[in-house]
C-alpha cells in the first residue's frame, strides 16, 4: 500500500476519533474492507497495543508496522501523534469558546456514536472467520467484562485467550 | 502548576481528536515550558512506547505462520472482540451525563449509531458526523445545579 495513502488513511482514522481505540471503527472501513489488512492483522495489532506501554491508540502503530513495515509504523505514529495536538493551540486562541455547552456536546454525540460503532467493530471481529464456536462467544463475553471492571491487567485477559485458543482452537 | 490549573488542562486534552493522552502531554509540557516543553513531553511519551510496540510487532511477526500461532488466533479475536465492546461501554459509562433523562438520550445515541452501523451499514464517517451535528444541538447541556439539588 501506497504510503502517503497510509498516512492519509491513518490521518483521518485519528482526526475523526476521541480515544484511543475510536479509530478503531474508521481504520476498519479503510483498510478491512478494502483488502489493504485483514481482520486477523487488527486483532494481533489490538492485543499488542494492550500488552505494549503507552497509550492504548499505539496499537495503530502496530497495524501500520503489520500494513507497511517501518515506514508503515512511522506514519501510524505520525497520525496518532499530531491530531490531538491541535488542541495546544486551539487552547491558546480560544480556551474559553472550548469550554462552552455546544462544543461539549459535539464531542459528547462524536464520542457516544463512536461507542455505537465500536460494538460494531467489536461484534464484527468476534465474527470474522464465520460463526463464532461456543467458547469463543464464552471467550468473548468474559474478556467485555474483565475490560470493563478494569481490575484485572489486559495482558492477563490477553494470556486467556491464547491458553484457551492453544486447548481449543482448530 | 496548581490543581486547578490541571483539571482545565485535563478537561481541555478531553476534547481534542485522537488520543487525548497526547493532548494532555502537549498541554502540560506547553504550560510548564513553552513550546518546546510540549514537543519534549509528547516525543517522550509516544517514541519509547512506539519503538516498543514495533518491537513486540516485529517478534510476533517471527512466529505468525506457525500452526500454534493460528490456534492461538482463534483465542486472540474473541478476546480483542470483547475488549472493544467493553470500551464502547467504557466511553458511554466517562461521556453519558447524570440524571435519567439525559442518560437516556445519550445511550440512545450510541445504541442507534450501533444499530445503523449494523442492520444497515451506515457509513462510519456518516455515523460520526451524525453524532457530532445531534451532540452540538441537543446533548450540550447538563442538567442545571439547582435542579439537581434537593430543597430543603
Amino acid at each position: 500500500m501506497d504510503p502517503l495513502l497510509l498516512l492519509l488513511v491513518f490521518l483521518k482514522a485519528s482526526a475523526l476519533s476521541i480515544g484511543g481505540l475510536s479509530s478503531l471503527p474508521l481504520l476498519r472501513a479503510d483498510l478491512v474492507i478494502p483488502g489493504f489488512a485483514t481482520d486477523e492483522q487488527v486483532v494481533q495489532a489490538i492485543a499488542i497495543g494492550r500488552i505494549s506501554t503507552g497509550p492504548n491508540g499505539l496499537y495503530i502503530v502496530s497495524l501500520g508496522y503489520l500494513v507497511g513495515g517501518i515506514t508503515g509504523a512511522a506514519m501510524a505514529l505520525a497520525a496518532a501523534t499530531f491530531p490531538p495536538l491541535v488542541v495546544v493551540p486551539a487552547a491558546a486562541l480560544a480556551r474559553k469558546w472550548l469550554l462552552t455547552t455546544p462544543v461539549a456536546g459535539l464531542v459528547r454525540g462524536v464520542a457516544l456514536a463512536t461507542a455505537g460503532l465500536l460494538v460494531a467493530t467489536g461484534l464484527g471481529i468476534v465474527n470474522a472467520t464465520g460463526a463464532p464456536a461456543w467458547w469463543q462467544i464464552a471467550l468473548a463475553a468474559i474478556a467485555t467484562v474483565l475490560t470493563y471492571r478494569g481490575t484485572i491487567h489486559p495482558a492477563f485477559v490477553i494470556a486467556i485467550g491464547v491458553a484457551a485458543g492453544l486447548a481449543l482452537g482448530r | 502548576m496548581s490543581a486547578r490549573e490541571f483539571g482545565e488542562v485535563w478537561a481541555l486534552s478531553q476534547l481534542s481528536p485522537g488520543i487525548h493522552l497526547v493532548a494532555l502531554a502537549g498541554l502540560i509540557g506547553q504550560r510548564v515550558a513553552g513550546w518546546r516543553g510540549a514537543v519534549a513531553s509528547v516525543a517522550g511519551m509516544m517514541i519509547p512506547a512506539a519503538a516498543i510496540t514495533v518491537g513486540l510487532t516485529a517478534a510476533y511477526g517471527l512466529v505468525a505462520a506457525a500452526p500454534l500461532a493460528k490456534s492461538a488466533l482463534a483465542g486472540l479475536a474473541p478476546v480483542t472482540g470483547g475488549m472493544t465492546i467493553a470500551t464502547a461501554a467504557l466511553l458511554v459509562r466517562a461521556t453519558a451525563r447524570r440524571g435519567a433523562r439525559h442518560a437516556i438520550a445519550d445511550v440512545a445515541v450510541a445504541a442507534a449509531t450501533a444499530a445503523a452501523s449494523m442492520l444497515f451499514g451506515i457509513p462510519t464517517v456518516a455515523a460520526i458526523a451524525a453524532g457530532a451535528a445531534i451532540g452540538a444541538l441537543a446533548l450540550g447541556r447538563e442538567r442545571s445545579p439547582s435542579r439537581e439539588t434537593p430543597m430543603g
